[in-house]
């Protein structure tokens, strides 16, 4: 019997439905084992890891086009597998103690990280929108997941409208473009498109338009500005592992569906789109730091930190559009060392909302420094990383991509230094934590928490990630350039 | 029936952009899901008209039309779901009311 080689391909997207279908299965058979769980979960998400690495050895089509395994693919999926792992690590801390299921939260999760795989590996877009669909809907389920929590059923109610909405624009966009091109393959609408870049026939009307409401859908997804209304209330009320993973696991997906819709489908017509993303970056970096330098609430302020690191993203899409290859590395490497710093802050506030009751304001951390100074030295390292100091991954991050706006030159140059700029400004809230931590004294003094195991194996890992990813950017860095030159 | 692709893609149009100004207009949570819903049926009709009138996406043309079904039956039920928790916290499905977090 010979296994056809379509199926070969999707293998590890069976093994991570199968995943969540072991988790649910051992919930049923042993309820309220939390540990027999999150054992299978965590063994679970490492066999998906392993499938992706054994079928990305080498590059394969299946479906006529419509799925691709390259090095990009492989790069994400194991990006996506690695996001949820952690999140599965941090969750039950925080939710056990409010009487919240942890089996649902790990099944929820792996069922959208299957939709992400999906997403990392579709060159076709009607397969791109049922990817982004499925990571979507469950992080919609997750956000409301404390359902009895008035924050949280309000963040969820208006994460779910503008995302639906904003899908509903991308999907109108997405008729246009099939009608008028004829195909939904990504290589058959960039052959449609280069013939336009080369100068035979004007791009229709329809087609500018079909092209522009995807765009916009694209926008909504990862929360750039002007179309970044929903995160602050969505990442305020979700559970706090929740919010980790919505600020790492959704963006990471909608930059893939960028790259594949920008660089893979619309890349003959970079010339035309450029301006645009330029000044998307622009507003999107400064308006998040900005509003993030008044926010009192740490998740809030974390959330607009979230849209401000979107746009030094999407410098690197800019900076790729103006012919640096260099660009579309930043934005692979950034994508990879964001995740890990700001899973690895999301997990210290979650772990510091252990007691049930907890808010996520500032006055939380005040002493933290003096209670508890590991989890406070950790904390100290992710917002250095955020900020972008030596030698920690999150500054690399930045110097590639503002290194290849700096090489890509003319406007670009004035987008490195408006980058420059907000990383500058950004120091400033993410330290007034630090201040929090060290120099103020609480006002009710508290006793320290007990952590449990996996939190500090999860918070071991980001913390090793972000430090690694900061002094030894050799491995990563081949990895990422295939991955960008299987798509640039 | 009309035998010119235009019209009915002008129909489509105007139905997408009815629901977007229901979607943005009202304030109940019920009535922007319906909003939803007509703009995603725009979609489809749409997706029908390039199907039905240009000949080599005829077959394509059902097979995302169902597509875009099965994802809005999916939408509409994650979306009642979380209408109906907010509903018991809140008691009002108005959206203008749902301000605690930036009071």
């Amino acid at each position: 019997m010979t296994v056809p080689p379509d199926f070969v391909a999707v293998l590890p997207l069976v093994a991570a439905v199968l995943a969540a279908t072991a988790v649910l299965l051992v919930d049923l058979a042993l309820p309220g084992r939390r540990t027999a769980v999150l054992l299978t979960a965590l063994v679970a998400l490492a066999v998906v890891a392993l499938a992706v690495i054994a079928i990305g050895g080498e590059e394969r089509v299946a479906f006529g086009g419509a799925y691709t395994v390259d090095a990009l693919t492989t790069f994400l999926q194991i990006l996506f597998v690695a996001i949820i792992a952690l999140t599965v690590m941090f969750g039950p801390d925080y939710l056990v103690p409010r009487g919240l299921p942890v089996a649902e939260f790990a099944i929820v999760l792996i069922f959208a990280m299957t939709g992400a795989m999906l997403l990392a590996a579709s060159t076709d877009l009607l397969l791109l929108f049922l990817g982004l669909e499925l990571m979507v809907l469950p992080g919609y389920l997750l956000a409301a997941f404390h359902k009895s929590d008035g924050y949280s059923t309000e963040g969820a109610i208006k994460y779910f409208l503008l995302g639906s909405f904003s899908s509903a624009i991308f999907l109108f966009g997405l008729a246009f473009v099939w009608g008028l091109t004829g195909s939904t393959r990504v290589s058959d609408v960039a052959a449609v498109l280069s013939t336009f870049a080369a100068g035979q026939g004007t791009l229709s009307p329809g087609l500018a338009m079909g092209l522009a409401f995807m765009t916009t859908g694209v926008a909504f997804k990862i929360a750039a500005v002007p179309f970044h209304y929903w995160t602050p209330d969505a990442y305020q009320g979700s559970p706090t592992p929740v919010t980790g993973y919505l600020s790492v696991g959704p963006k990471i997906g909608a930059f893939a569906l960028i790259l594949r819709l920008f660089v893979e489908a619309m890349g003959p017509l970079r010339a035309d789109w450029l301006p645009v993303v330029i000044v998307l970056a622009a507003a999107t970096m400064t308006l998040g730091n900005l509003v993030a330098l008044t926010q009192n609430n740490v998740k809030r302020m974390l959330a607009y930190s979230s849209i401000a690191h979107t746009g030094y993203m999407l410098v690197g899409l800019a900076a790729w559009a103006a012919g640096r290859m260099e660009g579309l590395e930043g934005l692979l490497y950034y994508g990879a060392a964001y995740s890990f710093m700001n899973l690895g802050a999301f997990a210290v506030v979650a772990a510091l909302q252990k007691r049930s009751g907890v808010t996520s304001n500032l006055d939380t951390f005040a002493g933290l420094g003096r209670r508890e100074p590991l989890l406070g030295a950790l904390m100290v390292l992710f917002l250095l990383s955020l900020v972008g100091i030596p030698p920690t991954a999150g500054f690399f991050a930045k110097f590639y991509v503002i290194l290849a706006a700096v090489e890509a030159g003319g406007a670009l140059s004035v987008l490195a230094v408006i980058m420059v700029l907000n990383a500058a400004a950004a120091a400033f809230y993410y330290l007034r934590v630090v201040v929090y931590m060290y120099m103020r004294d609480p006002e009710t003094e508290q006793p320290a928490l007990r952590h449990g195991r996996l939190v500090w194996g999860g918070l071991a890992a980001a913390t090793a990630l972000t430090i690694l990813l900061g002094i030894i950017q050799g491995p990563l860095l081949d990895i990422v350039g295939e991955a960008a030159r299987a798509i640039g | 029936m009309s035998d010119s692709l235009d019209a009915y893609l002008i129909l489509s149009g105007i139905l997408f952009a009815i629901g977007t100004f229901g979607f943005l207009a009202r304030r109940n949570a019920i009535s922007m899901l319906m909003s939803i819903e007509l703009m995603l049926n725009a979609v489809n009709l749409a997706i029908i008209a390039f199907g039905s009138f240009i000949e080599p996406l005829r077959a394509d043309g059902s097979v995302i039309a169902l597509m875009v079904m099965a994802v809005a039956a999916a939408e509409a039920t994650v979306g009642l779901a979380i209408v109906m928790a907010i509903y018991r916290n809140r008691r009002t499905p108005l959206v203008d009311e749902y301000d605690a977090m930036r009071r």
